[in-house]
């Protein structure tokens, strides 16, 4: 049926899925992977009388030859995946449409939502890989260090997941569901040397450590121009309807002022529209920012976390 | 229409159609049996027993349907260690999984009944 040789071990099997599955997205190819492996191997265990070659020979027909099982995940992904996303907005034809369309789109409040999280996130990680890091390392003359190292290290790898999750949900960038295996047959100690070549655990690490400084960005650009425009529009409307005074310095010139009950702006009355107007663009151009970050920072996330993994 | 006619790559897409549309029903009623926990080759190897090979498109697709079920919030699942293998991933059905396990057996039921019903008296 095939020309191609048929695999016969389970490393073997996983390749020859990986590479029909190529060009698929890095994060579904792990998914495949993950399931077949899992498959593969609780069929082995089942059947203890047999080979590994006759076991991959029967299972060619229940769970499908490698070609097979990707045809099938490529499938899948492109009916349910796309029925379980939130569905992409209309397309708006006029550029002003599309300007304030954006406040239509789910994806914009999201992305606002994860600019403003990114900050408590980012502390979090990046006191974890520090402090790990360097206690495990500083420590490793003495014969607790390499434990520690090596917990941190398995520690690093659950939090990228729950990173991928939050990031998927947020940013609507697809990402893995399931953790990496590592390769089985491998003694305690193999395993523990893969964890510190892997690529991925590097750019893991490169990646926590720079969500310090994105939340820090991401969070005071959120906070400041939701500030800006929020009291660009309500600033007019309290003048209006009476319930704050113009042309009042306070202390200097300010946008809004409260002292005891008493709201009062600087600005003079004749301007109040313009300001009105500004802040409301503002406002738009506000979620169209956090859109953009919020797509830039899945496409780092994916590659960081993900990318790496797949074509080491 | 000549039964000589029939054409096998027809039958074959139309098997696969019947099967995208029962097979989460499937799933759901084999994990609402269950009174434990199931994982992913467990779960496919009792479809294949009770099912009698009628489910039969390739096990492979099932993995996919489950993750669906879960991010739907029908099932609910954990990883645990196993004494033979990788870690494996266990699911279990969720109380909104059994009210949509009601919901969508009562819908099959209904439509089997009346397709039934239509194809009475054709010809086998």
């Amino acid at each position: 049926m095939n020309s191609q040789r048929l695999p016969s071990t389970i490393p073997e099997y996983l390749e020859h899925l990986r590479r029909s599955l190529a060009g698929a997205d890095p994060a579904l190819i792990h998914d495949a992977l993950y399931d077949a492996e899992e498959y593969l191997r609780s069929e082995l265990a089942e059947n203890p009388g047999r080979s590994e070659a006759e076991v991959i020979a029967a299972v060619a027909s229940s769970y499908g030859a490698p070609e097979e099982v990707a045809d099938i995940y490529r499938d899948t992904e492109t009916t349910v995946q796309t029925a379980l996303r939130t569905p992409p907005p209309r397309e708006r034809r006029s550029v002003l449409a599309r300007f304030f369309g954006v406040f239509a789109d789910p994806r914009a409040y999201a992305s606002l939502f994860y600019m403003l999280l990114s900050l408590a996130t980012g502390v979090f990680y990046f006191c974890w890989v520090i402090t790990g890091f360097s206690i495990g390392l500083g420590l490793s003359i003495t014969i607790i260090g390499i434990p520690l190292l090596i917990l941190f290290f398995g520690s690093v790898r659950v939090l990228s997941l729950v990173e991928g999750r939050i990031v998927e949900v947020m940013l609507g960038e697809r990402m893995p569901r399931r953790p990496l295996y590592t390769v089985r047959g491998r003694s305690l100690w193999q395993r523990i040397g893969d964890m510190f070549t892997d690529p991925r655990t590097w750019s893991t690490l490169l990646y926590f450590v720079l969500m310090l400084p994105l939340g820090i960005v991401y969070f005071t650009l959120a906070v400041s121009l939701l500030a800006t425009s929020v009291s660009c529009i309500i600033t007019p409307l309290m003048v209006w309807t009476g319930m704050a005074t113009t042309n009042l310095q306070i202390n200097g010139w300010h946008m809004l002022h409260v002292d005891n009950g008493i709201a009062s702006t600087s600005l003079s009355g004749w301007s109040l529209p313009l300001v009105l107007v500004g802040g409301i663009l503002l406002l738009f151009a506000t979620m169209h920012i956090a859109r953009g970050i919020g797509r830039l920072h899945g496409l780092l996330a994916k590659h960081l976390l993900v990318k790496t993994a797949q074509y080491a | 229409m000549a039964s000589e006619a029939h054409d096998d790559t027809q039958l074959r897409k139309f098997q696969k159609e019947l099967s995208a549309g029962t097979v989460s029903l499937a799933l759901l009623a084999v994990l609402g049996r269950a009174g434990e926990p199931m994982y992913g080759y467990q779960i496919a190897k009792t479809l294949e027993r009770v099912g009698d090979g009628v489910l039969s498109g390739k096990q492979s697709a099932l993995y996919p349907v489950l993750r669906n079920l879960e991010a739907a919030g029908l099932l609910d699942s954990s990883v645990e260690p196993s004494d033979a293998g990788p870690p494996r991933r266990y699911y279990r059905i969720t109380a909104m999984g059994r009210v949509a396990l009601r919901e969508r057996a009562a819908a099959w039921r209904a439509t089997r009944d009346s397709v039934d019903a239509v194809l009475e008296g054709t010809c086998e």
